[in-house]
């Protein structure tokens, strides 16, 4: 490596506890990707090497292959393994690889890509943090390198909640994106239904049924702890989701004798009520900008997706395209719905333009339930009994076929996808 | 405390003699308890629990009691909380059956077949369970004798995959309070 090359490339520490902001480089490499629509980046990863001075560090194994899920899961890259026989560098853009190095209970990820064929590095970066946290630098590490390659960074430290079934009860279970950390967080030996993530990720909404009188709305954090009650009025009280800005929730009440969408403050209070309508609305999903919200309503006759303002003014039809539509998530830049039709005896997903056109199916087959869009809007999760009993899956919106989500072996469904982690990092050079 | 003290031991030495009095005609060693034995502690105060029944009370021979399985259940059709003319006949038994047992107040659960989405099905169920009530209040039932809950599709009868098991899915059926 030359000493030119080297004053090229950007030397970042992060750490676990520091937050850090990356300025802009003239350096960065970046190639235009619409989210999921483009061509995938061919990319060669090149097995870790380790200095050991102190335990507790990664299996470099593990580690090489972390990165390679995450930057092969991340929609952007196609990725070739060099400790894989058969897989050599062809075609590829860039070699992606580093070093560890484990000092007593701290251990360091020099991340690196470099171009190919010349070797020249592109990205040189480092990450420091407990070594029992060392999966957590092998993902920032490979949402760096998405962000090299696209502008915007991806989402390897993000978590999935969702409720598994537990005989006949369901509790409420967050894990890693990549299936590692499971966690349980419910032991109501009840029902739990419906997760929504805080917009800082710190919260979970979620329905329930511990308290014997009917579906409530509590809260808990993501990271486990007590459940407090949020909303436990007469009736339903389900489908609940924070604003974006964190300071109303949306939600189904039905304490006028029929579900109808209201807002409530943070902690539950003050309903306003949105819907007045003798039909059922619920389901409500929050654009992005806070000012809209999509919902299901079957006052046509059968269940469709509308749009209405966040004061419950505006209503109008999402979609004439396709029929019996429900569960509309709205995609991070707002740009998208997502939601699901009806089949003879299940759910395709689809997505349609925030004005309802160009609907075009992007999941089928068996039941497909309850799509939510990961944060940077190139996957979505859902679950689906495509394979027998009910599991999480994630599509790239693109021509692989969802991956299956690992949740311990149990039966899982309701999935919510987690915003990036806050304060680790700031999110640079978003792409428009 | 300390300008108390005085009176509270006027009362605890005051206490034995009314004690000796108040028992003086109900038994002689309640009489011959000596003065100086302390007040009784205060949770003396509440009676000793009630000896455990061993010989079973004759019961007269009673109706048998009510069970929420006397009521019929309401089925629906696919997406429907519209009562039926079954379901209809149904209702009407069961306001009967409710008439006759003043007494008892019930649960209406909202149920829904698998086809639905979590979300919409808890609408769809609520829906359900107030048609039953609504029918119910309609008939004279005290609607402070009623209370609703929506299960969804997470309870379901037959946990079968057909035409079948939907139909008994999708229903109104009732639980004791």
């Amino acid at each position: 490596m030359s000493f030119r090359a080297i004053g090229l490339v950007m030397f970042g520490v992060l750490t676990l506890a520091v937050p850090a902001r990356r300025p802009a480089s003239a350096d960065d490499v970046r190639v235009d990707i619409s989210s999921g629509q483009g061509r995938r980046i061919r990319i060669h990863c090149e097995a870790m090497t380790s200095s050991s001075h102190g335990r507790g560090g990664p299996s470099s194994v593990d580690a090489d292959e972390v990165l390679a899920s995450d930057l092969d899961h991340s929609a952007v890259f196609t990725v070739s393994r060099s400790w894989v026989a058969n897989e050599q560098p062809f075609d590829v853009q860039a070699f992606v690889g580093g070093k560890w190095n484990v000092s007593g209970s701290q251990v360091q990820l020099t991340g690196q890509v470099l171009d190919f064929p010349a070797r020249r590095p592109i990205l040189v970066r480092d990450y420091r943090g407990p070594a029992n946290q060392w999966r957590a630098l092998v993902h920032r590490f490979a949402d760096d390198v998405v962000q090299q390659f696209t502008g915007e960074l991806g989402v390897s430290e993000t978590r999935i909640a969702f409720v598994a079934r537990q005989g006949r009860d369901k509790e409420l279970y967050v894990m890693d994106v990549d299936g590692a950390g499971i966690t349980q967080l419910t032991h109501d030996h009840s029902i739990a239904l419906s997760p929504a993530f805080s917009p800082e990720g710190s919260l979970l909404l979620f329905t329930t049924y511990r308290g014997g009188t009917g579906p409530q709305i509590d809260v808990v954090s993501s990271q486990g702890g007590k459940e407090y009650l949020v909303s436990g009025r007469k009736g339903n009280n389900t489908s609940a989701s924070y604003a974006p800005d964190g300071r109303d929730i949306a939600c189904t009440l039905s304490i006028d004798g029929n579900p109808e969408i209201y807002l409530l403050d943070a902690r539950g209070g003050s309903p306003r009520r949105l819907t007045n309508n003798r039909a059922i609305d619920t389901s409500p999903a929050w654009s992005p900008t806070g000012r809209e919200i999509a919902f299901t309503s079957d006052r046509s006759g059968s269940p469709q997706v509308y749009v209405m303002d966040r004061d419950g003014g505006n209503v109008r039809r999402l979609s004439y395209d396709v029929s019996y539509t429900d569960s509309p998530a709205w995609s991070p830049r707002g740009d998208r719905i997502a939601f699901v039709s009806r089949t003879g005896s299940g759910f395709d997903i689809y997505v349609c333009r925030a004005d309802g056109s160009g609907a075009r199916l992007v999941v089928g087959g068996a039941s497909n339930e309850n799509p939510r869009w990961s944060p940077d809007g190139r996957h979505l999760v859902f679950a689906s009994n495509r394979e027998g009993a009910y599991a999480l899956y994630v599509t790239d919106l693109d021509d692989r076929p969802p991956r299956r989500l690992e949740t311990g072996g149990k039966e899982a469904m309701s999935p919510a996808w987690s915003p990036r982690p806050a304060g680790t990092r700031a999110m640079t050079n978003s792409t428009p | 405390m300390q300008r108390l003290r005085p009176f509270v031991r006027l009362v605890t030495s005051l206490v034995p003699v009314v004690l000796a009095v108040a028992l003086i005609g109900c038994a002689k060693k309640a009489v011959e308890t000596p003065p100086e034995q302390t007040p009784a502690p205060p949770q003396q105060t509440t009676p000793p629990p009630a000896p455990v029944q061993t010989t079973p009370t004759p019961t007269p021979p009673s109706p048998p009691a009510f069970s929420a399985a006397d009521l019929q259940p309401v089925f629906f059709d696919l997406d429907s909380s519209t009562l039926r003319d079954d379901a209809r006949a149904a209702l009407d038994a069961d306001a009967k059956l409710l008439r006759e047992n003043g007494s008892v107040h019930i649960v209406i659960e909202g149920h829904c077949d698998e086809r639905g989405t979590v979300e919409y099905n808890q609408a769809l169920g609520e829906r359900r369970a107030q048609a039953a009530k609504d029918y119910l209040v309609q008939a004279g039932i005290p609607e402070s004798r009623m209370q609703t809950i929506s299960y969804g599709k997470e309870r379901p009868f037959d946990v079968g995959h057909d035409e079948a098991a939907w139909a008994k899915n999708r229903r109104a059926h009732f639980a004791l309070q």
